[in-house]
């Protein structure tokens, strides 16, 4: 399909195999080069089941466009079609189909080229060529989620996805996984729902989008997968809670209560007894919110970081650290160490955690120790992380792919991301929280930084590092 | 409103009750000469006794969807959601799952229709690639007190809509 003409050449030539040279004229639009393509094109059609109706890639399928470009053609193809075999499991919950399959190999070369794998290979020759495991051993690979990216055509679709919905109902903004530490550009794919359907999910799929120094066209499984978790369980309204009963507050309100409790006790010089833990999915304008505003303005007694335990390595992009901005926190002046918890059970009286979006019962066992000796729990979390029934005050925050922000990846380079989705409900950006808590305390020099813009510019002109080049 | 509107307000409603007693005058006198054996020029207006009679439904008339089966009792649609692209009320929803049979692939598990907003233009009717939809059940009268009964199941619901 890239055969272009190249002058000084007399036959057509491949525009994918053919090497570069000084002073070569190409031409990709002539008659010649256009008729070629449509009849390579007729010949792929020839061959290819009229699926469309029910293939997850209508609508996003190179096969289609180039028909769009090329063709638009009536079939010619009288004789019957070849079945073959359309619900191949090839592992990782992919699923081939050989009808739809145009031979590409790209997935083939991306097994033996990207993640040296070896799993898929194409099998018999001619007329009767297919794409098959080898031996029956499955796709196992960690990167197995991009052959449904990268095969042009949907002979390659995940059964997470499968049938779930038509890619043109999804909308795509720009965000960044936040599940290790390497900071993947991502297209998140949500469908913004009919007026009057009600959606179990908002986001359907996560996809890579490219960027040469940091992913390349990648991904990994986790990415993937996590944010389907991320949309469940979350909690949208500010809670107080007494004696277990739990009453809906206002932000004002909410906000309020918080920093009355934070400034009694700094008023009487007990701010030793004051301990927050926050977690390195903030980004770096709200750990320089929270580090002017704890450390510089409250001298809290303690300040740690709750992050989820280090997996790991796969030795391609995931890395072993399990959230997006440890990097930034150092740069920040933080240790980002975990919490003691039980000096914390013992010291302190007031305990404010920022808990981050993963955190859920499986973690929480040592810190409920400390989280139930404390006498005054402000709990600031996007999800319900098993610590709701002791907090005194429920602060639900965004997401971060619900916020603006930037984050520093492991190798120190910075990404600024704004908002993606909406948040639910109440939910605020941390950031906000932070500014509001500020705002209620009269902290000086923290005035006016009521727009992430401000905040930025303030975090920049400190921290010259977090540019993002 | 002033008194002069008020009083425009009251001749209207009187000229109104007055066209509707003048017709129920001429229309029962037209009939009841009749009935005597006398005939008019004009005979008096005639009326369907609805519900007892019904009108007959013009065979191109939009009504009610249904999903079409196949000879085996299941559903021809493949939840292709071309309907739902081109519904220009948004009222549709179909959530689709793996038909057993390789052939069909896809196979829709709920398939519902908004009739608080579905404007009945038939386009669903006109996209549908596997003529799997369609509006000649002739069922009319699907009134409800809530705009939430109007959100009818027509897939797996027992023939058109669960709820009708
Ligand atoms: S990428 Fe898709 S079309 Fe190309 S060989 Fe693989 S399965 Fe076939
Ligand atoms: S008749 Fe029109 S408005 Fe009603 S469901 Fe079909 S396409 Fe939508
Ligand atoms: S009714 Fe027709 S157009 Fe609608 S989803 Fe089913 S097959 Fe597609």
């Amino acid at each position: 399909m890239c055969v272009v003409e190249i002058d000084g050449c007399p036959k057509l030539e491949l525009a994918c195999a053919t090497a570069v040279k000084d002073g070569m004229d190409v031409r990709t639009g002539t008659d010649r080069g256009c008729e070629a393509r449509r009849v390579v094109l007729e010949f792929l059609l020839a061959e290819h089941p009229l699926d469309c109706p029910v293939c997850d890639k209508a609508g996003e399928c190179r096969l289609q466009d180039y028909y769009q470009d090329h063709g638009l053609f009536a079939s010619r193809f009288n004789e019957a079609k070849t079945k073959r075999a359309k619900l191949v499991p090839i592992g990782k919950s992919l699923l081939l189909d050989r009808e739809r399959c145009i031979l590409c190999t790209r997935c083939v070369r991306f097994l033996e080229d990207i993640t040296r794998t070896h799993e898929l290979g194409v099998f018999e020759r001619g007329n009767r060529s297919e794409v098959g495991t080898r031996e029956d051993r499955e796709v196992a690979t960690n990167y197995a989620g991009n052959l449904v990216d990268l095969c042009p055509v949907g002979a390659i679709t995940d059964r997470e996805f499968r049938f779930s919905t038509r890619a043109w109902f999804l909308k795509r903004s720009a965000s960044f996984c936040p599940l290790c530490g390497r900071g993947c550009e991502i297209w998140i794919d949500q469908h913004p729902g009919f007026a009057r359907t009600v959606r179990s999910k908002r986001i359907y799929r996560v996809r890579p989008k490219e960027n040469p120094r940091r992913n390349g066209p990648w991904m990994c499984a986790a990415g993937r997968r996590g944010f389907a978790v991320l949309d469940s369980h979350r909690i949208d309204q500010i809670f107080r809670i007494k004696d277990g009963r739990r009453t809906i507050l206002t932000w004002d309100k909410g906000l309020h209560w918080a920093a009355l409790k934070l400034e009694e006790l700094s008023a009487k010089g007990h701010s030793g007894r004051i301990a927050v833990v926050l977690n390195s999915f903030l980004s770096n304008e709200e750990l320089f919110l929270a580090r002017r505003l704890f450390r510089d303005s409250l001298h809290v007694g303690s300040l740690a970081f709750l992050d989820p335990e280090p997996g790991i390595p796969d030795g391609f992009l995931l890395t072993s650290q399990r959230s997006s901005n440890r990097r930034g926190a150092r740069e920040l002046g933080f240790d980002p160490a975990p919490p003691d918890w039980d000096r914390i059970a013992e010291t302190a009286e007031l305990l404010l955690l920022f808990a981050h979006p993963l955190l859920d019962a499986a973690a929480k066992g040592p810190i409920e120790k400390a989280w139930n000796r404390v006498r005054t729990r402000i709990l600031v979390t996007p999800r319900e992380s098993g610590l709701e029934a002791g907090a005194d005050v429920i602060l639900p925050s965004a997401l971060p792919a619900e916020k603006p922000g930037s984050w520093t990846n492991i190798d120190g380079s910075s990404s600024a991301f704004e908002s993606a989705l909406e948040s639910p409900g109440e939910a605020l950006a941390e950031w906000r929280i932070l500014t509001g808590l500020a705002r209620e305390l009269r902290i000086d020099g923290m005035a006016g930084l009521e727009s992430i813009g401000r905040v930025r510019e303030d975090c920049l002109r400190m921290h010259p590092f977090f540019k993002v080049t | 409103m002033t008194v002069k509107d008020g009083a425009r307000f009251a001749i209207e409603v009187l000229r109104g009750g007055l066209i509707t007693a003048r017709h129920f005058a001429v229309n029962m006198a037209r009939h009841s000469l009749r009935a005597i054996g006398i005939r008019t020029r004009r005979t008096g207006a005639v009326t369907i006794q609805y519900p007892e009679a019904r009108k007959q439904v013009p065979s191109r008339h939009r009504s009610l969807h249904r999903l079409l089966t196949r000879p085996d009792g299941r559903p021809r649609c493949v939840a292709c959601m071309l309907c739902l692209t081109v519904c220009p009320s948004e009222c549709i929803s179909v959530e689709a799952d793996e038909d057993p049979d390789p052939e069909i692939q896809k196979t829709p598990i709920r398939f519902e229709i908004d009739l608080s907003r579905c404007c009945f233009c038939g386009f669903c009717v006109e996209a549908c690639p596997e003529d799997a939809i369609r509006m000649d059940t002739g069922i009319l009268e699907w009134g409800r007190l809530g705009r939430d009964d109007l959100r009818i199941e027509i897939w797996p619901g027992p023939g058109p809509g669960r709820k009708i």
